[in-house]
């Protein structure tokens, strides 16, 4: 089913009987059909009609207001779907339940990163490359053993050190430095871009799983509070290294980041300036327009993240059959 | 999900405009009375009980072919037209 991004500034939408039309000034951008629709993401400055809102309310597809930096603002959803049954089977979940799910999201977080590093090596083999592969390999092993979830961060923990340090062998040209992953703040450009590409996937994350129905608060192996989104958090994980890591080493390899004119140093880290983030987001959002094969015929990437959520709303529904991560061929 | 072949034929003005309406929303149109739709059984369910409401049926005449995929990959298009219809996926503006 498809998703309507509005992700351009100043766009209209309006209702045409069976479809919602998409006007950017005079010219029709796009001519969307609502009955194959499953919802609407706004980000930045678009205005809807109501005639259109109303539509869209009537055949229970949501409406996101999204910031350009990937905010959720809020929704509007038809009353019906308020009811948050959803949440109270989440809340019900049981211990060994979540503690699976959490070893699955982990492990497929170190495979998607042990992928990603095979990759690099095919191209350009090192010692360095090689060791974390097998060490990557070793952990993802004792992960599945792990029979608590501190144990279990303490073994995401030593994967993501053992890959970081790999990922640095992985960046080319003497520009861009990487000694190791730091944030809040984030100390050099690579760490700033990837800083900031998590921070834009976690948001749309938690949008899609507010859009969902499902708690944000709930989750398997993030803690939740008041403040954290737990679920989002566990969801990101397996997305990390395929989506936002690799696009970092294909900006830098590429040599697309001018290292000296698309950041700036503020509050003692280093964060992408106005002229950074432009750069950064258009190639994220070419990459995430992509069209990938999926169960559901030809779909962008961004279907990849909808499809996990509702997997995990499955899930919710039905605790014994699991849930099953992204995993990178 | 099939493909489906709808074509129509209604001799009032008013009627043949709503149900070419209706059926721009789950389809697309490739000649005058003839609409393309990839559709789930669900939604072609649903498109038909939609579709019953603005004909009326000792007047007008509706056909529904559906093609499976083998037969789909046979569609063979000639001249002016669009293409034929694949399965809609996400509109990103």
């Amino acid at each position: 089913m498809q998703t309507l991004y509005v992700s351009q500034q100043g766009c209209y939408v309006s209702l045409n009987q069976e479809l919602l039309v998409v006007k950017q000034g005079e010219t029709v951008q796009a001519e969307v059909q609502l009955p194959l629709l499953e919802m609407v993401l706004v980000f930045g400055n678009s205005q809807i009609t109501t005639q259109a809102i109303r539509a869209c309310l009537w055949r229970n597809i949501p409406i996101a207001y999204v910031s350009r930096m990937g905010f959720c603002y809020g929704r509007i959803l038809p009353i019906e779907r308020g009811f948050r049954q959803l949440a109270r089977y989440q809340q019900q979940l049981l211990a060994v339940e979540r503690l699976q799910v959490a070893r699955s999201i982990v492990q497929a977080k170190l495979r998607n990163s042990r992928v990603i590093l095979q990759r690099q090596n095919r191209r350009r083999s090192s010692d360095t490359l090689s060791l974390a592969i097998q060490s990557l390999e070793y952990l993802i092993d004792k992960a599945g053993e792990a029979d608590n979830t501190q144990r279990l961060m303490g073994f995401e923990g030593a994967g993501a050190a053992q890959y970081f340090s790999a990922f640095a062998e992985c960046l080319e040209g003497n520009d861009f430095v990487f000694a190791g992953r730091s944030r809040r703040p984030p100390g050099n450009p690579v760490n700033a871009m990837l800083s900031f590409g998590y921070q834009i996937l976690w948001n749309h994350l938690l949008s899609l799983i507010e859009l969902q129905g499902l708690d944000p608060y709930s989750a398997c192996l993030h803690e939740g509070s008041e403040r954290h989104a737990a679920l989002a958090s566990d969801l990101i994980e397996e997305f990390r290294a395929p989506m936002i890591d690799s696009l970092v080493m294909y900006l830098v390899n590429r040599k697309m980041m001018d290292v000296l004119n698309d950041f700036e140093y503020k509050n003692g880290g280093c964060f992408l300036n106005n002229s950074g983030r432009k750069k950064f987001l258009k190639a994220f959002l070419r990459r995430m327009a992509e069209e990938i094969d999926t169960e559901s015929g030809k779909q962008p990437k961004w279907d990849l993240l909808n499809q996990q959520v509702k997997l995990f709303k499955q899930f919710v529904y039905e605790p014994s059959r699991l849930y099953k991560p992204y995993l990178i061929r | 999900m099939l493909f489906y072949v709808v074509i129509y034929d209604i001799p009032c003005d008013k009627r043949r405009r709503k149900v070419f309406n209706l059926l721009e929303g789950y389809g697309q149109w490739v000649q005058y009375s003839c609409f393309e739709c990839v559709l789930s059984e669900k939604k072609f369910e649903e498109l038909r009980r939609r579709l019953k409401k603005r004909v009326k049926l000792d007047e007008d005449s509706l056909r529904f072919y559906p093609l499976s995929k083998h037969t789909r990959g046979q569609v063979e298009t000639w001249g002016v037209g669009p293409s034929v219809r694949e399965f809609p996926g996400s509109v990103i503006v």
